[in-house]
């Protein structure tokens, strides 16, 4: 006997695009950052796309793949910046789904960026307080990590919208 | 992009400042400073009072100065002044140490810290 799983097209999309926000995911990991916990998140563009072109679950599943799996890459798994890296991710994706049930028709996806990267920090910075570091000195740090997340935000809301661009051409030009 | 795209990305800038000032500004200013000798109780002093204390540690006496709710080392006897070079600290979490002399300063505010922090 044997038990075939049909796949739908949303698993193809899942799965096409958890790839490449993995890929993008790993790829920026080897680039050493400044300041530990400042990062741009490239991958989360892709999320932000999805959420636009395929709706919040398709784009919940990318997201929530891509955590999974480029920790496994990574070596990261189960670690600290796993948890923070989950909690962040899990922050932005209930933050842009209730803007997008909410103002779907007004947003692009400059704002769900800057709504996830804010969402994403401020529940990092949370978790890390409570779970890793609770110390008050922690705080000193807030003031700048949340101006980092409004500007790679915009950056990545940008890339997003000139991708968006594209995307439209493609599908709209014979 | 939108209207209200723009309009959140000019909340979220607006909200910065605010943040600044409640997290970099004078409220965030601790009201005692605590000195911790190894091996000792550790002794607390109040940052509203201005006082010099002559801390005796493994190698001598540092002098730490307490000025307009700033504590500082300004003298101690160990040999790369890590100490002193670290200067004022006034607000709540700020901590510096002379490890030679076996002292640290920390400053605290309202709330206690458990930990200072958890390692992997």
């Amino acid at each position: 006997m044997t038990t075939t799983i049909a796949s739908e097209r949303e698993d193809h999309i899942i799965a096409w695009f958890a790839a490449l926000a993995i890929a993008i995911h790993v790829l920026e990991s080897a680039i050493p950052s400044p300041i530990p916990g400042i990062k741009i998140g490239l991958a989360n563009v892709v999320t932000i796309v999805v959420l636009v072109n395929f709706g919040w679950r398709t784009a919940a599943w990318v997201s929530l793949l891509r955590v999974l799996i480029g920790s496994l890459v990574i070596g990261s798994f189960l670690s600290p910046t796993f948890v923070l890296s989950l909690s962040g991710a899990c922050a932005s994706l209930c933050v842009i789904g209730i803007a997008y049930a909410l103002a779907r028709q007004h947003l692009s996806v400059m704002g769900y960026s800057v709504l996830a990267a804010v969402a994403h920090i401020l529940t990092q910075f949370w978790v890390a307080y409570l779970l890793f570091i609770p110390h008050d000195a922690l705080f000193h740090l807030l003031p700048i990590l949340v101006t980092v997340a409004i500007i790679t935000g915009i950056v990545n809301g940008s890339l997003a919208l000139a991708i968006q661009k594209r995307l439209k051409l493609l599908i709209y030009e014979p | 992009m939108t209207r209200v795209d723009l309009l959140i990305m000019i909340i979220a800038v607006a909200a910065l400042p605010l943040l600044y000032l409640q997290l970099w500004g004078p409220n965030y200013r601790g009201t005692e400073v605590n000195i911790i000798v190894a091996d000792q109780k550790p002794q607390r002093h109040s940052l509203l009072r201005d006082q010099t204390l002559a801390i005796k540690g493994k190698l001598g006496d540092s002098i730490i100065t307490i000025n307009n709710g700033k504590a500082a080392f300004i003298e101690s006897p160990c040999r790369n002044k890590q100490c002193i070079h670290s200067g004022w600290h006034s607000r709540n979490g700020d901590t510096t140490a002379c490890l030679p002399n076996r002292i640290t300063l920390s400053v605290v505010g309202d709330g206690i810290a458990r930990f200072d922090s958890v390692t992997f």
